[in-house]
């Protein structure tokens, strides 16, 4: 019975999280909401982060560059792309459907280039007449997956002799070289002033006969929450089925798991694509949801935000890593405020993150399995050591997660 | 247009046969059974110098390749960029002012000391524990908080020397209680996967460091003075040019070279520590320790050596090269608590080309590191859009050794252990 | 009816010749024990059977199946499996996982109870069952070298290798794992054992093979080989040859 307990509280958690957008009406909803979206978001990139450097063993620090590839491909197509019904003779453009794909040409930050928009002039010169479309988002969301797939691909490619140390070293210097890109090429990214995307819902969406404004978080509450649930099911799925038995065994020796058999090159480079393409996706959608993506996405301390959430809450088990995200995505907004001890007044607000750094630190060194995979575990166990003859269980964890017994998946 | 067509051109000429001939070469070396850790190289080497004649060549005469030969070849590389720059781009400063190009180059040069200094002491942390240091930016970022505060704050007027010594001291003890507290259990088999929480648990010290300066001194830039002020002086008095004339800041060596003073005073600095580091590695019972720890563990311990005295050391130590090179420039550079990651970024490119762990490796990575930095400022057309490429300079660098040459120039092979494997 | 060949096997690192043409074949379910003093070259060859190295030049057939090209998960599919002299066990996935590796990796799964079942006998067999839901950190060295061979019967490969399966086993296992050479065997798989305890060679194998500063120098019964000038050189002149 207690064996449930990690799949009782699953449970209530996700009605919890549900329920929460209907039920919660305080003041403060749209800062709340916004919280527990960018928690989300940060909850996706630590799950998939912990499956591929904590479950597969393949450490990288390039997944925020992932992610923002996924961000930009989205936010550059929707800048630069339009279905007109007719040639505007100014831009590049080619046939498309009986109807006209348009490029624009990018035009830099500056606004008084912004007479050259080859699109704004054809407009103008049109007069209102013409109605010209968008990229729709959920296209660009896709686009934006696809491409992260594409690269995680590449690179999982690339990296095949790397370890440890070394592929570390690789994914950072990848991740330094896509920032630096994107803050040069001013023209087409628009560098630190950032690339503006249409909003998740540009045109609002009816849910339920309410219908809720572009500006609304509820709508992206759930996205962003569903997203996070298909990550962690896909997740789930994988680690359960022989998938997650291999690239368990390429962490542990690779040479071994080729000499049994295991094709050690396409998991370690499926185990990439799979983990890379989830990041993109929450970098496209957190990126429609905020409206503005710049490089300051790819800054070394946004990753070590992620890995710190993923081995705090347990680097090797991705449930665990995602709701440790949460928990100190949450717990790190509300810390805004200050206390006085001993007549010092300390502003939270500037030293939160110092204790966050400290945690992270002492959950190294003491907690291995961060603080919320033991948990999971804990409960996961009892039923386990009835069924063993073993005395000794080793860290086990329930359902979800890392290491944990693979029933002989099929 | 004149100018890209040609240069681009002749550059992806160039990588197209490096790519070519790092593949063949290589495919060559495995068919006839050599050791391929070279191959790749001279591949890429001899394809991007002469193209598909320099790959015939190369591979007609496999295995007869010498480090010389690699070492011509990456230069006639280099040679043949800089003649096509020259041809494309025929009004570029690089090209019509001789006097800048020396500036650049003894610029670069000083730079270059500076990065080699600080990337040998994350070379020394690799080669004696078998970790990354991703907190190398936040002991160098210690260094100059602690300079600026002691000679500007605390203490005003003080002997820079002074500033210069308590940022070594805080750097040192900081390392020192890292190691002992977090990275000593590593060696003792408590640690499950050893590797990767080396990576980690550096990577919290930074973010906690990072952190607690900001909370403490907020994010506002400062500039510490001038350590030196060089005494008004000309030599010899009466040759034209002159070879030597300072004024209070700076240094102008035959009215073409202009060095500041913060930049002198640190790369002297640099290469007397240097020198000095040298001394304590080779001739000091200590330093032999630490080399043999490198070599062996086991053996070292053995020996009656203290492996876990001598990490300690190789990681204060490390740390501390960090801070005093930030010490040093933080006369030269303005202040801020994110000063210490591109330097950091610097460090990685330097101590994976010139191989992790390799300690004149460091420092050659160093000044290679340096010289191209100064030409990519000095000499690409749209100068802004330089500034943002030139940490990819450098990364790309770091990508390209770390997929063609994993050990680097100088680099030895680790086999294991807790140095990892490639 | 199994069939290895390999033919006229060389072996260069740089300058070092490690093996130098060699040639022997393997027909049916043979007990082979292979021998040869430090730096032979028998971890060598058995890297290149095995896929990890490729050959300078010389062929491996298994099965009449060109096997020498081919990368490690293919060879071990292809059905040859191998231990490793140090042991390489998935130190923290659980014994009953270990074993399930091969077997998934292999495409033999038939359904999970079948699976376990499967898994559970060859525990039972290898003594260790009690310990399926360790991790395999936790077992003794000895325990781990029977969890390797446990995985290969997992992937029921047609040829074995042993590199060093009794180096630092406790007497007792020791007897666990003669009793697992010989069903294997039974069992009609073909065995090529490397070690440097004679007594369990000389006990257990059917035919021996001597390697040599990368010749194969005998290729024989045990008794011949015993007494073989050639081998007893190679053993007891090997000094000498080294200072040559």
């Amino acid at each position: 019975m207690t064996k449930q307990i990690p799949n009782i509280a699953g449970v209530i958690v996700l009605l919890f999280l549900a329920a929460f957008p209907l039920v919660y009406g305080a003041a403060d909803y749209d800062y709340i909401m916004h919280i527990m979206i960018t928690a989300f978001f940060y909850a996706i990139l630590a799950a998939s982060w912990s499956m591929l450097s904590g479950y597969a063993g393949q450490f990288s620090f390039g997944h925020m560059g992932f992610m923002a590839i996924g961000a930009y491909t989205t936010g550059l197509l929707c800048h630069y792309i339009y279905l007109s019904p007719e040639p505007t003779g100014l831009c590049t453009e080619t046939p498309f459907f009986g109807q006209w794909l348009v490029v624009v040409n990018p035009i830099g930050v500056t606004s008084t280039t912004l007479t050259q928009d080859c699109l704004r002039q054809a407009m103008d010169a049109w007069g209102g007449r013409v109605e010209v479309t968008r990229m729709p988002v959920p296209l660009g969301i896709l686009m934006g997956t696809i491409m992260g797939a594409i690269a995680g691909f590449l690179v999982g490619m690339l990296v095949l002799r790397l370890r440890a140390a070394y592929l570390a070293l690789f994914t950072l210097g990848f991740s330094e070289i896509l920032k630096a890109t994107i803050s040069a090429e001013i023209d087409i990214t628009r560098g630190q002033a950032g690339l503006e995307l249409p909003p998740l819902y540009p045109d609002g969406v009816t849910l339920f006969g309410t219908y809720f404004e572009p500006t609304d978080k509820l709508p992206p509450y759930y996205t962003m929450l569903a997203l996070l649930l298909a990550c962690l099911g896909i997740l789930a799925w994988l680690a359960h089925s022989r998938f997650g038995l291999f690239v368990r065994a390429l962490r542990e020796d690779q040479d071994a798991a080729a000499a049994l058999g295991v094709n050690t090159t396409r998991y370690k480079v499926l185990v990439f694509t799979i983990t890379c393409a989830m990041a993109a996706a929450a970098g496209a959608v957190q990126g429609h949801y905020v409206q503005i993506i710049t490089p300051n996405l790819l800054f070394l301390l946004q990753m070590s935000l992620v890995v710190a959430m993923a081995v705090i809450g347990g680097i090797e088990n991705f449930v665990a890593a995602a709701i440790g995200a949460i928990i100190l995505q949450v717990l790190l907004e509300l810390l805004r405020n200050s206390f006085v001890i001993g007549g010092i007044e300390v502003d939270m607000t500037i030293w939160r993150l110092v204790f966050f750094g400290l945690l992270l630190m002492i959950t190294l060194r003491f907690f291995r399995n961060g603080l919320i995979a033991p948990l999971i575990a804990y409960f996961g166990r009892v039923g386990v050591a009835e069924e063993t003859v073993a005395k000794r269980a080793s860290t086990l964890t329930g359902p979800g997660g890392g290491p944990h017994r693979t029933e002989a998946p099929d | 247009m004149e100018f890209p067509l040609l240069f681009w051109g002749v550059l992806a000429w160039m990588i197209f046969w490096a790519v070519a001939g790092a593949i063949l070469i290589k495919r060559r070396y495995l068919a006839q059974d050599l050791d391929t850790s070279n191959a790749s190289f001279i591949g890429a080497m001899s394809g991007a110098a002469l193209g598909p004649v320099g790959l015939a060549a190369v591979w007609a005469r496999t295995p007869k390749s010498s480090g010389y030969l690699t070492t011509a070849l990456g230069l006639l590389t280099v040679l043949i960029v800089a003649v096509t720059f020259s041809f494309a781009d025929p009004d570029n400063i690089c090209v019509t002012s001789g006097g800048f190009v020396a500036s650049q180059f003894v610029n670069g040069l000083i730079i270059g000391i500076i990065y080699g200094f600080m990337a040998l002491g994350l070379s020394l942390i690799f080669s004696i524990l078998g970790v990354v240091s991703f907190a190398h930016g936040e002991f160098y970022m210690i260094g100059g908080m602690v300079v600026y505060f002691v000679t500007a704050v605390f203490l005003p007027g003080i002997n820079p020397l002074m500033g210069v010594l308590a940022a070594c001291a805080t750097a040192f003890a900081i390392g020192a209680i890292f190691e002992r507290l977090m990275l000593t259990p590593m060696y003792h088999g408590k640690i499950d996967r050893p590797i990767e929480y080396g990576i980690l648990a550096t990577f919290g010290l930074a973010f906690t460091l990072q952190y607690f300066v900001q909370a403490l001194v907020g994010a506002n830039p400062v500039k510490a003075q001038r350590f030196i002020e060089f005494p008004r002086w000309r030599f010899p008095a009466e040759a034209d040019p002159i070879w030597i004339k300072t004024s209070r800041g700076s240094m102008t060596l035959f009215e073409q070279v202009t060095i500041s003073s913060p930049r002198f005073t640190a790369a002297l600095t640099c290469i007397l520590v240097l020198l000095a580091l040298l001394y304590l590695l080779h001739r000091t019972w200590t330093g032999k320790a630490l080399r043999a720890v490198s070599q062996d563990r086991e053996a070292a311990a053995i020996a009656g050596i203290k492996p876990d005295t001598m990490n300690m050391l190789a990681f204060a130590l490390g740390g501390m090269i960090a801070a005093l090179a930030g010490a040093l420039l933080v006369q030269a550079f303005s202040w801020l608590p994110q000063v210490g990651a591109i330097p950091a970024m610097r460090s990685f490119v330097i101590v994976v080309l010139g191989g992790l762990g390799s300690l004149p490796g460091a420092f050659l990575g160093g000044i290679m590191v340096g010289m191209v930095e100064a030409a990519g400022t000095g000499c690409v057309p749209d100068p802004q859009k330089a500034a943002s490429y030139i940490p990819a300079y450098g990364m790309i660098v770091l990508t390209l050794t770390l997929l063609l040459r994993p050990t680097g120039m100088f680099g030895r092979r680790f086999a294991s252990g807790a140095h990892g494997q490639f | 009816m199994i069939h290895l060949k390999v033919s006229n096997l060389h072996k260069q690192f740089g300058g070092l010749h490690v093996l130098k043409g060699v040639s022997f074949e393997v027909n049916g379910p043979e007990l082979i024990g292979l021998i040869g003093p430090n730096g032979a070259g028998k971890t060598t060859m058995t890297n290149i059977l095995d896929g990890a190295i490729k050959p300078s030049s010389g062929t491996v057939y298994l099965n009449d199946e060109r096997i020498d090209q081919l990368p490690p998960f293919e060879v071990a599919r292809a059905g040859l499996g191998r231990t490793f002299q140090v042991t390489r066990s998935f130190r923290r996935m659980t014994v009953l996982e270990n074993l399930y590796v091969p077997a998934l990796a292999m495409g033999h799964a038939h359904g999970k109870a079948r699976l376990r079942e499967k898994a559970m006998e060859v525990l039972e067999f290898l003594t260790i069952d009690h310990l399926r839901n360790e991790f395999a950190q936790a077992l003794s060295g000895g325990q781990q070298k029977l969890l390797e061979l446990g995985r290969l019967l997992m992937l029921n490969p047609d040829v074995i290798i042993l590199d060093e399966p009794f180096a630092g086993v406790h007497p007792k296992l020791m007897e666990v794992i003669y009793a697992y050479i010989r069903r294997v065997n039974d069992e009609g798989k073909a065995i090529i054992l490397i070690s440097h305890q004679m007594d369990s060679i000389f006990s257990l194998s059917e035919r021996l093979l001597v390697l040599n500063f990368g010749d194969l120098i005998a290729d024989g019964p045990p008794e011949d080989v015993k007494n073989d000038p050639a081998v007893i050189e190679a053993y007891l002149g090997a000094e000498e040859e080294e200072t040559a």
